[in-house]
């Protein structure tokens, strides 16, 4: 039977690296043990029907515990050593949960992120939840920010988050200012965030583009979104010269990952992507390479009348779009225009300089480009 | 417990095909239907809870108004009308089943977020509080005048989220510059209730505001704080004095009544025997208006100054015999009287031009016939603004209409603006 310590609080963190050798490492046994017992409960708290005897102060603790989790995660999480190690912990402690309780699932380091969501998933899924914690957590009252003090307040915590969801999606749609909707905004601002906190001072940009990796894996046929939330990060105004490195990293990851930099500019709009290119010089040149080279790619359709697609990978695009592309692209980059139409002129010529429609892309683009 | 008369069948079927419509589509129309109802729905709610709770158990509920279950079940996936904490949140405990109360917390629709802010280890609450924030961000940054109806119209459910009060705030608290860029009844209705309720979370200036927008709201907060010194049974008349004059209406009604209160009194006196005093107090009134007053108050006020324009010539004489520090009120109240609605924003740019040109005393002397010039340097100023039309039409129009015996001065002001 697992049984979980709920009546004293997680100790308060102190600062390892302050502390003599053998301070340190019971320091560090108390940090695991408390990783421990935050696992624990959130297994207890979906799974057992000693949730019966829980009140009001067994939830506030439990949430108390559970933002400790949450304090864990964002103190650690760039900390190799340490992070590696409460990893190693939880397998242990996912071991046993399983052998104790069938249907167990893991729980990983990156879960302690979120611990009070996982807290109130697995009570609002525990058929033995008892009335009164409901009437507690959908109570009225907003929950009091208790962030500096020991008692966590969570009464109505269920209904404000309800509100809030819904707050959202009302409003969402109306904020049309912004050029990517404010969802992805948050969430590019998220990822600059942390490439920033992964390069760390050094500018490590190895750990950065491992993480852009595992994101793009994790997307999983939302690729499309996760461009637009690139495109959102790269958007983001430089605050410092640390979020300038991050955007550097992330356009040379743009680059060199296949496919990446040709589905963003597929499946994003050809006004936000002259505005990316306006911003970045790099992605500016990159950008033009890939219009280059959709237009290399095509073939010129006497039954249609016009340039297709001669590939029939993922991103399609037409002559028109391709065109519409290069107009947005000088309306906001003026100098581009020049530096474009020259490089256009010189592969007319190598296609021999003719002035009939369809025989050379680079010829038909430049009319189209000048009507 | 008194029995209820339990909500009929009508109604149910009324809300129903309300709920059926409203989760249909999303769209500007269906925005507007549901602020339109939402106060009846929040009352019927209301009814329908009282009317439950009266009842044994929810079995017994269910086969008494069949319809309602399925009008509970759209009802709480319909995020216009769950965005009403006040009006939902109380249906939680008693009217869904943990299931729905748990799919409702924790499931998230955008699937695609979700798997970037995992990773990220960006909790889900945390993550809509951002955007909430985010887009809040938007609204306060848009200028046109038609967006301010819409933003306040999609803000009706959301009175008594403490996320949207500082976006209530600054919709409140906008200047009126335009006759199109007004917020819509329903925000106005919707804050009014919550405000009675004790459940709106607004700074002062922005509840001012909201009494200055809207009649029907100033009403609702007197009756609200009478009842609550009434029904306040074994208080003594002094508690319930310091009750009413601790309110925040009582710092409202004080505000905005002391100017009307002093000219009204000031035209009244013929001949008063201390004059500097009326008009200094007058014009410290006038100078504290707080900024987001509606154009109808504004010209109330300078009308009533209009009335007793002698005044205004003894706040003239007064700027001859004060020294610097003292001026600020008069040299407001005497640009208040050329230009009330301040347009352009010219008033600092005036009173800082007037206090370096208002004519100084020669000697020990005031200097009596300093009318003339100085009014002129003021005209002038309010001339020199984008409109110089405006100045001399309110005076004649006002000052002509009703007051026959100040044509003669308002003839000369009317002489000096038109060269």
């Amino acid at each position: 039977m697992v049984r979980v310590q709920l009546v004293c609080s997680p100790q308060r963190l102190q600062c390892p690296a302050a502390e003599p050798p053998e301070a340190e490492k019971r320091h560090m046994e108390t940090l695991l043990k408390n990783v421990s017992s935050t696992a624990e409960l959130l297994a207890v708290s979906a799974r057992s029907g000693a949730l019966e005897q829980w009140d009001g102060h067994a939830l506030s603790r439990a949430f108390h515990w559970a933002r400790y989790g949450e304090h864990l995660f964002r103190r650690f999480h760039s900390d190799p050593a340490v992070r590696t190690a409460m990893e190693k912990q939880l397998q242990l402690t996912n071991q046993s949960l399983r052998a104790a309780l069938p249907g167990y699932t893991d729980v990983s380091f990156c879960d302690l992120s979120r611990c009070q969501h996982l807290l109130l998933v697995g009570l609002l899924n525990n058929p033995e939840l008892p009335v009164s914690i409901m009437r507690i957590l959908f109570g009225s009252g907003s929950p009091a920010d208790t962030e500096h003090s020991e008692y966590v307040d969570v009464t109505g915590l269920c209904s404000h988050i309800i509100q809030c969801k819904s707050a959202c999606k009302v409003l969402s749609p109306l904020a049309d200012s912004s050029a990517v909707g404010a969802d992805a905004e948050v969430q590019g601002a998220m990822l600059m965030e942390r490439l920033g906190a992964l390069m760390g001072r050094g500018r490590e940009a190895r750990r950065a583009e491992h993480f852009l990796d595992s994101l793009l894996q994790g997307c999983d046929g939302a690729s499309e979104h996760f461009c637009l939330v690139i495109a959102a990060a790269l958007l983001t105004a430089k605050n410092s010269a640390a979020e300038g490195a991050a955007q550097d990293v992330l356009q040379d990851w743009l680059q060199k990952t296949p496919g990446v930099l040709k589905l963003t500019c597929s499946a994003l709009s050809a006004s936000l992507l002259a505005g990316l290119a306006k911003e970045h010089r790099k992605f500016r040149e990159a950008y033009c390479g890939v219009l280059k080279t959709w237009a290399s790619d095509m073939e010129y359709s006497v039954h249609e009348g016009e340039w297709v697609q001669t590939s029939t990978k993922t991103c399609m695009v037409t002559f028109q779009k391709l065109t519409e592309h290069f107009l947005a692209l000088f309306e906001k980059c003026p100098p581009q225009r020049d530096d474009v139409e020259r490089e256009l002129n010189a592969l007319k010529l190598s296609d021999g300089d003719f002035d009939v429609r369809g025989l050379s892309v680079w010829g038909d683009l430049l009319s189209a480009l000048n009507t | 417990m008194t029995e209820e008369p339990s909500p009929n069948v009508q109604e149910i079927q009324f809300w129903l095909d309300k709920m059926v419509a409203w989760g249909r589509a999303d769209s500007p129309n269906i925005q507007r239907d549901v602020s339109l109802h939402l106060r009846r729905l929040s009352s019927y709610l209301q009814q329908l809870l009282t009317h439950i709770n009266n009842l044994i158990s929810t079995t017994e509920t269910m086969k008494r108004m069949p319809l309602l279950g399925q009008f509970l079940g759209r009802l709480c996936w319909i995020p216009y009308v769950t965005a009403d904490g006040d009006a939902t949140n109380p249906l939680h405990n008693v009217l869904f089943p943990q299931k729905v109360l748990c799919q409702l917390t924790t499931d998230e629709d955008d699937a695609a977020a979700q798997a970037l802010m995992k990773p990220m280890g960006v909790p889900p609450n945390e993550y809509h509080l951002k955007v909430l924030r985010k887009v809040f961000s938007f609204y306060s940054c848009w200028c046109s005048c038609d967006s301010i109806l819409a933003a306040s119209e999609a803000c009706v459910p959301l009175a008594t989220c403490p996320e949207a009060a500082p976006l209530i705030d600054a919709l409140l608290q906008r200047p009126a510059t335009c006759v199109r860029a007004a917020l819509s009844e329903d925000f106005l209705d919707a804050l009014s209730c919550a405000y009675s309720r004790q459940n709106l979370s607004l700074e002062e200036q922005a509840v001012f505001s909201l009494w200055h927008h809207s009649l029907s709201s100033l009403e609702v907060a007197v009756l609200s704080l009478l009842e609550s010194v009434c029904t306040n049974t074994g208080s003594t008349p002094q508690r319930m004095l310091q009750q009413v004059s601790q309110s925040l209406l009582c710092n409202y009604i004080l505000c905005t009544s002391t100017v009307s209160f002093v000219t009204y009194t000031a035209a009244g006196q013929k001949n008063p025997s201390d004059p500097t005093k009326l008009v200094t107090c007058s014009a410290e009134c006038c100078y504290l208006l707080p900024s987001s007053r509606g154009h109808h108050r504004v010209f109330e006020a300078w009308f009533l100054l209009v009335q007793c324009a002698h005044w205004v010539q003894v706040t003239v004489q007064l700027l001859g015999t004060k020294g610097p520090e003292d001026c600020g009120p008069l040299l407001w109240l005497l640009t208040f009287y050329h230009h009330p609605t301040n347009r352009g924003h010219h008033r600092a740019l005036q009173l800082v031009r007037l206090e370096t040109e208002r004519p100084m005393r020669e000697g020990s002397r005031v200097k009596r016939v300093i009318w003339p010039e100085f009014h002129l340097s003021v005209s002038r100023l309010s001339a020199s603004s984008h409109n110089p039309g405006r100045l001399h039409r309110p005076l004649s129009n006002y000052d002509l209409t009703f007051n026959s015996h100040r044509v003669c001065l308002c003839s000369s002001f009317v002489n000096l603006l038109i060269y």
